[in-house]
C-alpha cells in the first residue's frame, strides 16, 4: 500500500515539475523580465496601438466569419452526412490544422495574391487587413467547426424528429430547435477561433504582411520588436498578448461553469 | 385510414422488418407489442417519414405517402422520451405546429384543457413532472390535426399508478380526434387499457393477435 501511494505521488510529482517546467516557467520569465522603461516605450508607440486594434479587429472578424461558416457546416454535419459535399468539407476541415502555417499562407497568397499565377489572379487582396483576416479564419474555423460539431452529436435527436413531424424542414428545425438550443457551443466556437486567431503568426505574415500599421498585428509586432533588438518592446507586447488571451480563456471557463 | 403494405427494411443483412402489412381505421386504437429490439421504434419512424424503407409502400386514406418527406406527410409522432423543445415555455411546445400553418388554435386551446395544462402554459418545460411532460407531448403532436398518431411508449418513464391514470386521459384525447392511432408498448396493461385491436411484431413480421395473453405466447416462443 506505502509502495502504491509513492508510485502515485512521485508521478504526479514528475508530471506537476515537468508542467511547471515547461509550460508555466516560459510564460514567467516573461513578466519577471518586464522593465518599467520597455513599458514606457511599447505603450508610448503608435504602432503597437494600431497592431493591437488590427489583431482585435481581423480577429473578431475572422471569427464571426468562422462562426457563420461552421453554423453551416453543422447544418451539413446534421441533415446530409452521407453526400460527398460533406465528406470533402469534413475531410478539408482539418487541413487548416495540420499544415504548417507558413503552407496556409502561401497558398492564400497565391490563390488570392497580387500575381497572376493564382486561381482567381489579381485580386489585390494580399497584404492588406482582408489578406490578415482571411488568414485568421483559414486558421481558426476548423476549431468553429469542430466545437459546432462535437455540441451536435450530443443534442437529442427526437426533438429534431419531432419537430420535422410537426411540419419543420431540416433548415427550420436548424434554425428554430437546433441552434438556440447550441448557444454555450456557439459562445465557445467564437471564442475559440477569436483566441486561435489572435494568435496566429505565420498565415497573416505570408498573406497579410507585416506593415506597421496597416497589416501589423501583435504577433508580428513582437516579430518585429525582436529582430530590430528591442527585447524589452517585445516581452511588453508578449505580455499583453499573454494577458489578453488569458482573459479571453477565464471568459470561456467561466461560462463554461456558470451553464 | 392508415394502410402499410409489404414493408421491408434491413440494417446491413439484418431484417428488421419483412413485408409487413397493416391496416388502421379512423379511431382505432392499433396497440403494437414486441421485445425489445424487434423494431417497432424502426416501424413507426418509417411510418413518420425519418426513415425510408427499403420497400412496400405507406398510404393515408388511399394516398401513397411513402416517398415523403416527414414535414409532408401530417403524421403525428410521440417519442419514448417526451423530447420537448427544452428552450421553449409548455405553451410554445403545444402551439408549435400553428408557426408551420397546421392545426388550429381552437384545437390547441381544447386539447389544452382536456389535458389539464392550463396552469402549466407559461412554464419551461424543465419543472414539469414526467406525467405533465407526456401530455405537453401528445398535446403538441394532436395540435397540428394529424391524419395519423403514432406513440412509441409515451409513458414508459412512468410509475405504474401515475401511467394508469394517464391512459384513461390519453385514450379519451385519441378518441376526441377520431384518427388512427398506432400505440406501440411492451407492458400489458397499458396495452389492455389504451388498445382497441393488438398486433405482434415478431421477427420482422406482424401477426394480428386477439388477446394480451397470445401476445405473450408469441413473444415467449420467440425468446
Amino acid at each position: 500500500m506505502k509502495m502504491k501511494n509513492f508510485k502515485k505521488n512521485f508521478l504526479l510529482l514528475i508530471f506537476f515539475v515537468s508542467f511547471l517546467f515547461l509550460i508555466v516557467y516560459p510564460v514567467f520569465s516573461l513578466f519577471i523580465n518586464l522593465d518599467f522603461l520597455g513599458i514606457k516605450k511599447t505603450f508610448s508607440d503608435i504602432y503597437f496601438w494600431l497592431s493591437f486594434k488590427n489583431t482585435i479587429i481581423a480577429a473578431l472578424l475572422a471569427a464571426l466569419l468562422g462562426l457563420i461558416l461552421a453554423i453551416g457546416f453543422g447544418y451539413c454535419y446534421l441533415f446530409y452526412r452521407d453526400t460527398i459535399i460533406y465528406k470533402l468539407s469534413n475531410l478539408m476541415n482539418d487541413l487548416p490544422i495540420a499544415i504548417p502555417h507558413t503552407v496556409a499562407g502561401l497558398a492564400l497568397l497565391v490563390a488570392f495574391g497580387r500575381k497572376n499565377f493564382g486561381f482567381i489572379g489579381e485580386t489585390g487582396l494580399a497584404f492588406t487587413i482582408l489578406a490578415v483576416i482571411l488568414a485568421m479564419f483559414f486558421v481558426s474555423y476548423p476549431l468553429a467547426a469542430r466545437s459546432i460539431a462535437s455540441a451536435l452529436d450530443k443534442i437529442d435527436k427526437e426533438i429534431i424528429d419531432v419537430a420535422r413531424t410537426l411540419g419543420d424542414s431540416p433548415l427550420k428545425v436548424y434554425f428554430r430547435i437546433v441552434l438556440p438550443n447550441l448557444k454555450e457551443a456557439l459562445f465557445s466556437a467564437i471564442v475559440l477561433a477569436f483566441s486561435r486567431s489572435l494568435s496566429e503568426f505565420a498565415a497573416v505574415v505570408m498573406f497579410g504582411g507585416n506593415l506597421p500599421g496597416k497589416t501589423q498585428v501583435l504577433a508580428s509586432y513582437v516579430f518585429t520588436k525582436v529582430e530590430e533588438g528591442e527585447l524589452e518592446m517585445a516581452i511588453t507586447a508578449s505580455v499583453f498578448c499573454i494577458i489578453l488571451s488569458f482573459s479571453i480563456v477565464t471568459l470561456l471557463s467561466l461560462r463554461k461553469k456558470d451553464a | 385510414m392508415l394502410r402499410i403494405e409489404n414493408l421491408k427494411k434491413f440494417f446491413g443483412k439484418n431484417v428488421i422488418l419483412n413485408k409487413v402489412n397493416l391496416k388502421v381505421n379512423p379511431s382505432e386504437i392499433k396497440v403494437i407489442m414486441g421485445l425489445n429490439g424487434s423494431g417497432k421504434s424502426t416501424f413507426l419512424k418509417i411510418i413518420a417519414g425519418l426513415i425510408q424503407p427499403d420497400e412496400g409502400q405507406i398510404f393515408i386514406n388511399d394516398k401513397d405517402i411513402t416517398k415523403l418527406d416527414p414535414e409532408d406527410r401530417n403524421i403525428g409522432y410521440v417519442p419514448q422520451h417526451p423530447a420537448l423543445f427544452p428552450h421553449l415555455t409548455v405553451k410554445e411546445n403545444i402551439y408549435y405546429s400553428l408557426k408551420n400553418k397546421r392545426g388550429s388554435k381552437k384545437l390547441a386551446d381544447q386539447l389544452v384543457k382536456m389535458l389539464d395544462l392550463e396552469p402549466y402554459l407559461e412554464k419551461k418545460t424543465d419543472i414539469l413532472s414526467g406525467g405533465y411532460k407526456s401530455r405537453v407531448s401528445l398535446a403538441r403532436a394532436l395540435v397540428s390535426q394529424p391524419e395519423v398518431i403514432l406513440l412509441d411508449e409515451p409513458l414508459s418513464d412512468l410509475d405504474l399508478a401515475i401511467k394508469e391514470k394517464l391512459l384513461e386521459k390519453f385514450k379519451e384525447v385519441l378518441k376526441f380526434l377520431n384518427i388512427p392511432v398506432i400505440y406501440v408498448t411492451h407492458d400489458p396493461v397499458e396495452a389492455q387499457i389504451i388498445g382497441d385491436t393488438f398486433s405482434v411484431l415478431i421477427k420482422g413480421k406482424i401477426k394480428e393477435i386477439n388477446s394480451i395473453e397470445e401476445a405473450h405466447q408469441l413473444m415467449r416462443k420467440d425468446l
